[in-house]
């Protein structure tokens, strides 16, 4: 079930309003069947691939909290070989074989074997992951298993994060199935606002720019450098208001269930480094990638050839997490290029500002960072949507050319969507910008009830009206 | 700091807690909450009182009055298009009330909309005439405008349908759903619709869905306009759409792309939405003209089963005694200078074909009294 769809706009109060009425025994129960209803509105039968991934952990958790010494390791690399063995059929195997048959070809040999092609389950990365963390947490002592089965079903399936995270961790959401949580408005209002601001930048900003996005990147021979790099920066805003949009829903759906997830995005286009980028970026990933693979490779406490090449397996794993393609695995290895490069010329880069006089807190240092690492960032996503390596280096290549201001729109794009989509990008920004310096929840909620009704409704209608209702998947859900 | 129910609830959660635990010490519970366990959380009875559900009635009120905003607006928007006298709206307004009354109707696709100029058309015949060729539709979508306008109007002479190659392929979704937004209280309309598209109920019943699911072109915002009274530059003149539009080169790319030719398919339920055009307007008395009006010549070259469908098109006209006119073999098909693209002809080409076709009319004798009925 889509969270921009009618039918979750019927789920949604329905799953609340019995949440809240039912007495706290059932509603662990309850969540779980709402989540599965939730999922099985995608793909009904991909739920039996949960429901082993499911018992596969949750039995992995119990008996690690019982045996000792080598067989501990052992059960801990069965679960973690068991799980990522569904990802891979479902995920990756496809790509695997089409690989080996390309490189038997190359070799001048019969294809050795069949490729199968699987539709993939939706978010199957994001709960595998979230799985992976709870064994990994309970084989290092971290977390208690949990000995409650559905209690345990319903911390993997939980609807609002289900389908495209953030990926908890078990420490911090397990416990919360555990706790009474009351009808409380205040929380309430404020997991619905946080919705509202997610579907603002899903289907007013991330679905008008996909139509033109999605027109160029279809066939980027067929359009001129202005509007290759128009469609290249508007995705980098769908991109970021697609997923950041679908984090802020499923925070706010959980919130008005009383559940507290974890932030997934901290203005990361304000960075000033791709380092500090991926401190913002798709925070739940990346924390689980360091903390699961970087670290447990050594991190940056080794040699530093070995530090860079920590850096660059890491991102090469997590492009590979985001799609089955090697697109994925070239954006993945290009961002641990970015942040080696980071390291490696810190010290001429600090000296070259130094040079013409430009300290650290400088405005005009800042902004060439922040521009630096959005362009470098865009480059990145170049890779990431381009259907094929030669479309994204047909891309890269041919920004400066043909510029034709009287050739802007798409088939799709037309141009008076244009000022529609600009606005939204506007207000987005504006909204941002003032997330930092003020609440903007706390001053609306000093005003009258009339003005801040009206204030309200005004923007509910303007996400009503300027959005776009196609049934547009989260580009998230994908991986 | 927690706020009160914040702690009711950890106080709520830990006695839970406790009551699922049971009375085992030292069990991960207890460790998590850190102090002893209290009583049990108040039972479903106690749930449903008011107390419990503190600004409920705030946040339902707040969304009843954002539904009554919406149904508001949809009202506005609909009223605002409904009021609009030019365009293609005006176009539609006229017809679903009742005030076009033409003697000569013109049905079809954009190729009726943009080859029959009904102002040539009126001039010579000397009988009215008006053009109801809608846009991107099918037979089945412009059966269903044709019900509207009989529905409203008195009874035509002569309906005048004009036949594509691809008359027998059914409508796989609507082509700019907003021009019939305003009209889906019109039974025929609605029908229509919801044959292909059976959500149209949506449509219809939730306010503005159809404005924001289903249009990209912010119909809305010129709906808001038109309730404060707004125009729209005229462009249609008796329904008909001229365009002054030089040849696009569409054509050599769609040759480009079709080296070997187009097929069309020939699809059962298109076959009987054509039958059943002839029918409505023969059991109203109605006499019906097929027109097959001209198509680029160099385009008819590469339609492979254009006789397939000729012939069914025969066929019919034969079984409901219609009459059929072709203009594929036209002087007029034969030059890019009367077309824009190779289905349809600019102003110039349609003021020729549509001179042409008021002067056969007149000699066909089927504008007589005695051909046509009345209401």
């Amino acid at each position: 079930m889509l969270f921009n769809s009618l039918e979750f706009a019927v789920f949604f109060p329905l799953v609340v309003g019995i949440y809240f009425l039912l007495p706290q025994r059932h509603r662990v129960l309850w969540l779980l069947v709402s989540s599965c209803v939730f999922y099985m509105a995608f793909i009904p039968v991909y739920i039996f691939i949960l429901f082993v991934t499911i018992l596969i952990d949750y039995v992995a958790g119990i008996y690690l909290e019982r045996v000792h010494g080598k067989a501990r390791a052992w059960l801990l690399w069965m679960s973690i070989i068991s799980t990522c063995a569904v990802l891979f059929v479902f995920k990756y195997f496809g790509f695997f074989t089409s690989n080996i048959n390309g490189l038997a070809g190359l070799l001048g040999l019969h294809p050795p074997m069949q490729v199968l092609k699987i539709i993939l389950p939706i978010g199957l990365s994001f709960h595998t992951f979230q799985s992976l963390s709870y064994v990994v947490e309970v084989y290092r002592g971290k977390q208690k298993a949990e000995p409650h089965f559905i209690t345990y079903a319903t911390y993997v399936m939980f609807f609002p994060q289900l389908v495209a995270g953030p990926i908890e961790r078990p420490q911090h959401l397990l416990h919360q199935f555990w706790e009474h949580h009351v009808f409380d408005y205040e929380r309430v209002t404020s997991g619905l606002k946080r919705m509202a601001w997610g579907l603002f930048k899903k289907l007013v900003v991330a679905d008008r720019l996909a139509l033109y996005v999605n027109d160029v990147y279809a066939a980027p021979k067929n359009f001129n450098g202005l509007q290759l790099t128009l469609a290249t920066v508007f995705f980098a805003y769908q991109i970021y208001c697609d997923f950041s949009g679908y984090s802020d829903i499923a925070i706010g759906t959980a919130r008005v269930l009383g559940f507290r997830l974890m932030e997934n995005f901290d203005t990361p286009y304000y960075s000033r480094s791709i380092s500090e980028f991926w401190h913002r970026w798709h925070i739940s990933l990346s924390t689980w990638f360091r903390d699961y693979v970087y670290i447990s490779m050594g991190g940056s406490r080794v040699v530093k050839s070995r530090w860079f090449f920590n850096l660059m397996v890491t991102f090469a794993v997590s492009g590979l997490w985001h799609g089955a393609n090697w697109t994925y695995v070239i954006w993945g290895a290009l961002n641990g290029f970015y942040l080696v490069m980071g390291v490696a010329t810190k010290g001429l880069r600090d000296r070259a500002f130094g040079l013409v006089g430009l300290n650290e807190e400088t405005l005009l240092r800042k902004a060439t960072m922040v521009g630096t690492t959005f362009v470098l960032t865009c480059i990145g996503w170049i890779i990431f949507r381009a259907k094929t390596i030669a479309d994204a280096w047909y891309v890269m290549t041919h920004f400066a050319s043909g510029w034709d201001f009287g050739r802007i729109g798409t088939e799709q794009f037309l141009l008076r969507q244009l000022p529609a989509a600009v606005a939204g990008i506007m207000v987005l920004e504006i909204g941002q910008l003032l997330q930092g310096k003020v609440s903007i929840p706390s001053v609306l909620g000093r005003l009258p009830m009339t003005p801040r009704w009206a204030l309200y409704a005004s923007f509910v209608m303007a996400v009503l009206m300027f959005g776009i209702y196609r049934k547009t998947q989260f580009i998230y859900f994908q991986f | 700091m927690s706020s009160p129910p914040q702690e009711e609830g950890e106080r709520l959660g830990r006695a839970f807690r406790q009551e699922l635990a049971g009375p085992t010490p030292g069990g991960w519970q207890e460790a998590l909450s850190g102090k002893p366990l209290e009583t049990a959380p108040n039972g479903p009875d106690k749930l449903l009182h008011p107390r419990h559900w503190p600004g409920l009635g705030r946040i339902i009120g707040f969304f009843c009055f954002v539904a009554l905003v919406a149904f508001a607006a949809s009202a506005m928007i609909n009223f605002g298009l409904r009021r609009i006298r030019t365009s293609d709206f005006g176009v539609s307004n006229r017809v679903m009330t009742g005030r076009v009354n033409a003697e000569i109707v013109i049905s079809g696709s954009s190729r009726a909309l943009t080859h029959y100029d009904c102002r040539v058309i009126q001039k010579i015949s000397g009988h009215t005439a008006f053009n109801i060729g809608r846009n991107g539709s099918q037979t089945d979508m412009q059966l269903a405008y044709l019900k509207a306008y009989l529905a409203h109007n008195t009874q035509p002479r002569l309906v005048v349908h004009n036949l594509d190659l691809f008359s027998f392929l059914t409508s796989h979704e609507i082509y700019d759903p907003a021009q019939y937004l305003p009209y889906l209280d019109q039974e025929a309309i609605y029908a229509g619709v919801r044959r292909v598209y059976p959500e149209a109920w949506k449509w219809k019943y939730l306010p503005l869905y159809g404005y924001l699911v289903e249009d990209m072109r912010f119909t809305w915002i010129l709906g808001l306009k038109g309730f404060v009274g707004y125009q729209p530059k005229e462009d249609h003149f008796l329904g008909f759409l001229p365009r002054h539009t030089p040849w696009t080169g569409d054509f050599e790319k769609y040759r480009q792309n079709n080296p070997n030719g187009v097929g069309f398919e020939i699809e059962p339920q298109g076959i009987r939405d054509l039958e059943e055009l002839a029918r409505v307007c023969r059991d109203q008395g109605i006499q019906v003209l097929f027109v097959y009006s001209p198509e680029y010549s160099e385009m008819q070259a590469l339609e492979r089963n254009r006789g397939e469908v000729f012939a069914k098109f025969r066929e019919i006209a034969e079984r409901f005694q219609v009459p059929l006119w072709d203009y594929s073999d036209s002087p007029i098909c034969q030059s890019r200078g009367n077309f824009y693209n190779s289905q349809h002809l600019n102003a110039d080409g349609a003021e020729a074909f549509s001179a042409d076709l008021a002067k056969r009319l007149v000699e066909s004798g089927l504008l007589s009294p005695t051909k046509a009925g009345t209401k």
